[in-house]
């Protein structure tokens, strides 16, 4: 095989600082809880930008032309949110699997090495996007097989359905439905777009999608209500209407179609509200969590108090009380960060999200046919949705729901799809890469 | 004495970690704002018209495989040099096929050819709306309909 080394220069100068900030940020944790002067254990620190400036090597080595600031990107929030999840280790009950007891930290890491990995085998061996493109309806097969199999075999914690158990680990399909459903809804919309953006059903004013178009789309409304109540998992039904709305909205322009889904989701949200008591639970705790402070709004009463610990300047990383919420590590992480890093670090936090969907969405306008362009913007809006969605609900903005916070809640699985989302990101910005330079080559000849 | 001096320190170092973050963050603010730039120039330069076609395969060379023809709102397609594209090959009809845009979409119809025209490996038998991304066939000639 024949190397085809490609310089990544900026991506190496954008991952060198987190030999600075994760170590830093382990000194400051383990300064301010054992009250002397040393470092403390860094390996989990050093180990960590290690990973990545390997993730690097291998992306030089295997010539790839993918975005360059995608990596330092999730890298330096992934490195944030492990100096955090590291400081909430000694609080949180560590996991145990293959026989070995790592602490959440620890955990994380491995599964960033996972999430890696993975991220590399998409970034790198897809050669195109056919086994994506045409194979949409046997990826929608699978994301509906994912969804009966945790629906009828999944177990539950915590009053929500989620955990499909294999052995030594358990998953959260619902993570990788997501991504499913991104592929089959791009695939669906670039073979059909002309099509729906043409002709279209005149009920009075608004203009409706044709048929053959409204139904799959009331279909999956459907399916993500059906998920909402079976599974309550009010978040993760959420995140997948919004992706569709987004994508549908990207690919024919017509805002009309962005009304009628929200129409549809008040309605059925309201229905839900009426209907089924777990759901209304979730909506009195959200108007008013002070109201059972001690039991149903504890856990948002206690991330209230943390945002308003923590001020603008926050308390310090170790010098804070997060381990006083409930379930901080996954659901209320962001909480964590905002306490100990206040304001400015929690604002941080954000802008690098920010940063990363203005690069997915740039990668989505540069993409040079029509399924790369929307598996983009439907991964990009994934991402951001899901960021939105959870801070949102730490804030007590819209209903808490239990999503994590990408690359830095505490979880394999939402690691690893994350990591995946990445990977896709990376190859179509490769194949974009590859097209401008053949052009380019033979402008030149 | 020894206590406050701890804390002082500890101070810096939880000054200096949020510093840090936003040095980084600085960093990428940069590289967004270059890219920004470039971008736009580069949109400016290459970023005229309403599609292209990439030629991904033909056997004769003529279009030659790998050359993007850049397309204005009618083009015919045939072996009729006359064509707007001229495709050089045994298995195309003198005029083979319209590809044409219409208000937002791309349409190709067939003209009477003898072998077919085919998107995405379908013959077709009435004007088709194509999206970006779609393959045609013209004879052995094989083109994708770009941005």
């Amino acid at each position: 095989m024949r190397l085809t080394l490609a310089w990544r220069w900026t991506e190496l100068r954008m991952l060198l600082p987190l030999l600075l900030l994760v170590p830093l940020g382990f000194v400051v944790t383990h300064v301010a809880e054992a009250g002397v002067l040393e470092p403390g254990p860094l390996t989990l620190a050093f180990g960590y930008v290690a990973l990545m400036l390997v993730a690097h090597a291998i992306l030089v080595l295997s010539g790839h032309r993918g975005d360059q600031l995608l990596l330092p990107l999730v890298g330096t929030i992934g490195g944030a949110g492990l100096v955090i999840l590291n400081r909430l280790a000694p609080d949180v009950e560590p996991t145990q699997a293959f026989g070995l007891q790592l602490d959440v930290a620890a955990t994380q890491l491995a599964w960033f090495a996972v999430g890696l990995v993975a991220m590399l085998a998409v970034a790198i061996g897809l050669r195109d996007d056919g086994l994506l493109r045409h194979y949409k309806y046997t990826w929608a097969a699978v994301g509906i097989g994912l969804l009966v199999l945790t629906a009828f075999l999944g177990y539950e914690v915590n009053g929500a359905r989620l955990w499909l158990d294999l052995g030594p680990i358990a998953i959260q399909p619902g993570e990788f439905i997501k991504i499913i459903l991104v592929v089959f809804i791009a695939g669906y919309l670039a073979d059909n777009r002309a099509l729906l953006t043409g002709a279209s059903l005149r009920i009075g004013p608004i203009r409706v999608p044709p048929l053959p178009y409204l139904l799959p789309m009331l279909a999956l409304f459907g399916l993500v209500m059906l998920i909402a109540v079976r599974q309550n998992d009010l978040g993760q039904a959420l995140l997948l209407f919004g992706i569709f709305l987004t994508m549908l909205f990207v690919a024919t322009g017509r805002r009309s179609y962005v009304l009628i889904g929200l129409l549809l989701f008040v309605a059925g949200s309201f229905a839900a509200y009426k209907l089924f008591p777990h759901v209304a639970a979730r909506v009195d705790i959200w108007i008013d969590p002070f109201a059972d402070p001690t039991n149903k709004g504890f856990q948002p009463v206690r991330g209230l108090f943390a945002l308003a610990r923590g001020g603008l300047f926050g308390e310090g990383l170790g010098q804070g009380l997060p381990q006083s919420i409930p379930y901080v590590h996954t659901d209320f992480i962001f909480a964590a960060v905002a306490e100990e890093l206040g304001l400015v670090g929690a604002f941080a936090l954000l802008a690098l999200f920010l940063a990363f969907v203005f690069r997915g969405l740039r990668i989505a306008m540069l993409a040079r046919d029509e399924f790369s362009a929307l598996l983009a913007v439907g991964l990009t809006a994934s991402l951001a949705l899901q960021t939105l969605i959870i801070v949102a609900g730490n804030l007590k903005l819209v209903p808490l729901t239990g999503i994590t916070l990408p690359f830095v809640s505490y979880g394999g699985s939402s690691v690893l799809a994350s990591f995946v989302m990445v990977g896709l990101l990376l190859n179509v910005s490769h194949r974009t890469a590859r097209a401008v330079d053949r052009e380019q080559g033979l402008k030149d000849r | 004495m020894s206590g406050d001096l701890l804390r002082v320190l500890l101070l810096g170092l939880q000054l200096g970690f949020v510093a840090v973050l936003y040095l980084i963050l600085f960093g990428f603010a940069r590289s967004l704002l270059r890219d920004l730039r470039s971008a736009e120039a580069q949109q400016l330069a290459s970023r005229v018209g309403i599609g292209r076609l990439s030629v991904l395969e033909s056997p004769d060379d003529e279009p030659p495989a790998g050359t993007t023809i850049a397309l204005g709102p009618i083009n015919s397609l045939g072996r009729n040099v006359n064509n707007t594209i001229y495709v050089e090959d045994d298995f195309a009809s003198a005029n083979h096929a319209m590809l044409t845009f219409r208000g937002r979409s791309w349409f190709i119809e067939d003209q009477g050819s003898t072998n077919g025209t085919y998107v995405n490996g379908h013959r077709i038998d009435r004007p088709v709306a194509l999206s970006f991304g779609d393959e045609l066939m013209i004879g052995r000639v094989r083109m994708r309909l770009e941005r």
